[in-house]
């Protein structure tokens, strides 16, 4: 039989089910490996992968969404390849998107988004999360259960995200449903790894930005979205149209996928944790200390990819132009090197904000912020209004016996479906349902 | 192109030449000093790129912000010249600015 480490992570669907388990045969060869057959190097060492994010001269993030196994369209040629990486850009899979920019590009697009999601704009939006989260929280416990994922989660993400960024109403529905009838990003069914389709949701809702942005342009108004449209460089010049409607796109994209699935992801934590909801009800301002803890044991990135476009090093091992690197975050959040106890929940550890869910570096997360607070609220919520929070038996069997189906991403972990039932909390009118969620509507 | 000079937390001096139009926070993580985490990458959200602006220098910044200051405030370490690095825009006429990193909290 063909040990597992030496199975494909990007197409197999045991893996999906358990990556945590093929890092570590990846790992038992040391912090950064290449498995028989494969072209890439596989990092799984948690000083091993800060080293790689933080030298983004010899790194470039030019294939962090086709990921390490895809082919180049390039022959690497030698000790610096920065130029054909440049020359190549165009042909390779979201070249064109700020997660794959590198040195002058990265930083000037990024300082746009830096302005985003500051503590005192998500703080002035922070009232229309606590209604929303607690108009569905109410209706869901008060219908017993429901599948979270479907009724709460993705609904939920998406319209703080709308919100945020001041997308109509009228359109919100639509982006959702170009959302879900898309595939995963990073998908196992490597076919399906194509940004072109004029049905692929940042085609679609580019279109749709690219008409708010003029809109703000003609005619400012008082959202984000107007901020982003009158929005200039570092060096004050004004970026193309072009730059924008892809940003914000694949910000909407992004930011929906990810937070819906650190909301599954925790919930799943909190059923099956023994104690853990009811020290979390005890005690509500541990609720961070748990967010930080499910982002590293499950956060829902698992990996990114870097190409070593100079000869460089990893540790002590010399790593050529021309490298493909598969960054395993989640392996890095489970180096008992750098975390006691690597595979054990546990809150309040020393410095558990510096595990590497979001990255760290030039690239790291800038919608971080976003997903602690909105998963923040609506966790509180369910937590303040139920006396228990069960994953649903008859779907997902016993606990220590789940049986969970994961997006088939090798870039995203998370939930597909989450079956869950509540009981309500003793004294808690569920009834008190207000009409905000209209208003959000 | 200006001229950042960087204290490390050894005591170490280094003087690093930058493109203009960066963040001093951007320029610190780009020339590789371990000590500085930053993060959150620039978004005025936490308190990992603080820094000590020397004291002379102290008046030619741009004024802190609300958000500044609050997270400043998380911070044990804080003094008069404590500043988050990433909200310091190292323009040509701040060449020669002097920051000590702060110590970790």
């Amino acid at each position: 039989m063909q040990a597992l480490e030496e199975r494909d992570y990007f197409t197999d669907y045991e893996i999906l089910k358990d990556p945590y388990a093929f890092f570590e045969a990846v790992r038992s060869h040391g912090p950064v490996y290449q498995p028989p057959g494969r072209d890439y190097l596989i990092v799984t060492g948690f000083a091993e992968t800060l080293e790689v994010l933080k030298n983004s001269a010899d790194f470039s993030a030019i294939i962090g969404v086709q990921g390490a196994s895809a082919p180049l369209p390039f022959e690497p040629s030698g000790s610096d390849i920065s130029e054909q990486v440049e020359a190549h850009r165009d042909r390779i899979l979201g070249g064109d998107l700020l997660v794959n920019y590198d040195d002058d590009l990265h930083t000037k697009t990024r300082a746009l988004l830096n302005r985003l999601f500051t503590p005192s704009r998500l703080k002035a939006n922070e009232r229309f999360i606590d209604e929303y989260s607690d108009e569905i929280a109410r209706q869901m416990i008060a219908r017993g259960g429901c599948e979270l994922m479907r009724d709460v989660a993705t609904p939920f993400v998406t319209l703080v995200i709308a919100d945020l960024l001041g997308v109509p109403a009228d359109d919100r529905q639509h982006f959702m449903n170009v959302i879900d009838a898309a595939p995963p990003p990073g998908s196992l069914n490597t076919e399906e790894n194509d940004f072109r389709g004029e049905n692929h949701p940042l085609t679609v809702m580019g279109g749709f930005f690219a008409r708010y942005i003029l809109e703000r342009r003609a005619n400012p108004r008082e959202d984000i979205l107007n901020e982003f449209a009158h929005s200039t460089y570092p060096d004050g010049s004004v970026p193309e149209l072009e730059e924008l409607v892809k940003m914000a796109a694949f910000l909407f994209g992004a930011g929906q996928d990810t937070s819906a699935k650190l909301l599954g992801n925790s919930i799943r934590y909190i059923t099956d944790q023994p104690g853990l909801q009811d020290q979390l009800r005890a005690d509500p301002s541990l609720i961070p200390q748990l967010l930080e803890e499910v982002l590293r044991l499950e956060g829902s990135t698992k990996q990114t990819a870097r190409l070593a476009r100079r000869d460089t090093r990893i540790g002590d091992r010399a790593v050529p132009a021309g490298t493909k690197i598969l960054v395993a975050l989640s392996a890095a959040n489970r180096d008992g090197e750098r975390w006691e106890e690597p595979n054990a929940f546990a809150l309040n550890r020393p410095k558990i904000k510096e595990h590497l869910a979001f990255g760290r570096g030039k690239h790291v997360c800038a919608g971080a912020p976003l997903a602690r607070v909105e998963v923040r609220i609506i966790l509180e919520k369910f937590l303040a209004y139920t006396s228990n929070i069960d994953l649903d038996e008859a779907k997902h069997g016993p606990r220590g016996n789940r049986d969970l189906n994961y997006d088939p991403s090798f870039i995203v972990r998370g939930l597909t479906e989450l079956h869950v039932k509540f009981t309500p909390a003793e004294g808690v009118d569920l009834s008190q349902a207000s009409s905000q969620a209209e208003t959000a509507q | 192109m200006p001229d950042l000079i960087v204290i490390d937390r050894d005591g170490n001096e280094t003087t690093v030449p930058s493109p203009s139009d960066r963040t001093v926070m951007e320029v610190i993580r780009d020339a590789g000093f371990d000590d500085m985490l930053a993060l959150c990458g620039g978004c005025c959200s936490c308190a990992t790129c603080h820094v000590f602006v020397d004291p002379a220098q102290a008046d030619l910044l741009p004024a802190i912000s609300a958000d500044e200051t609050d997270l400043l405030d998380t911070s044990n370490h804080r003094t008069e010249y404590s500043r988050l690095s990433c909200q310091i825009q190292l323009t040509e006429s701040l060449s020669g600015l002097r920051v000590t990193l702060a110590p970790d909290d």
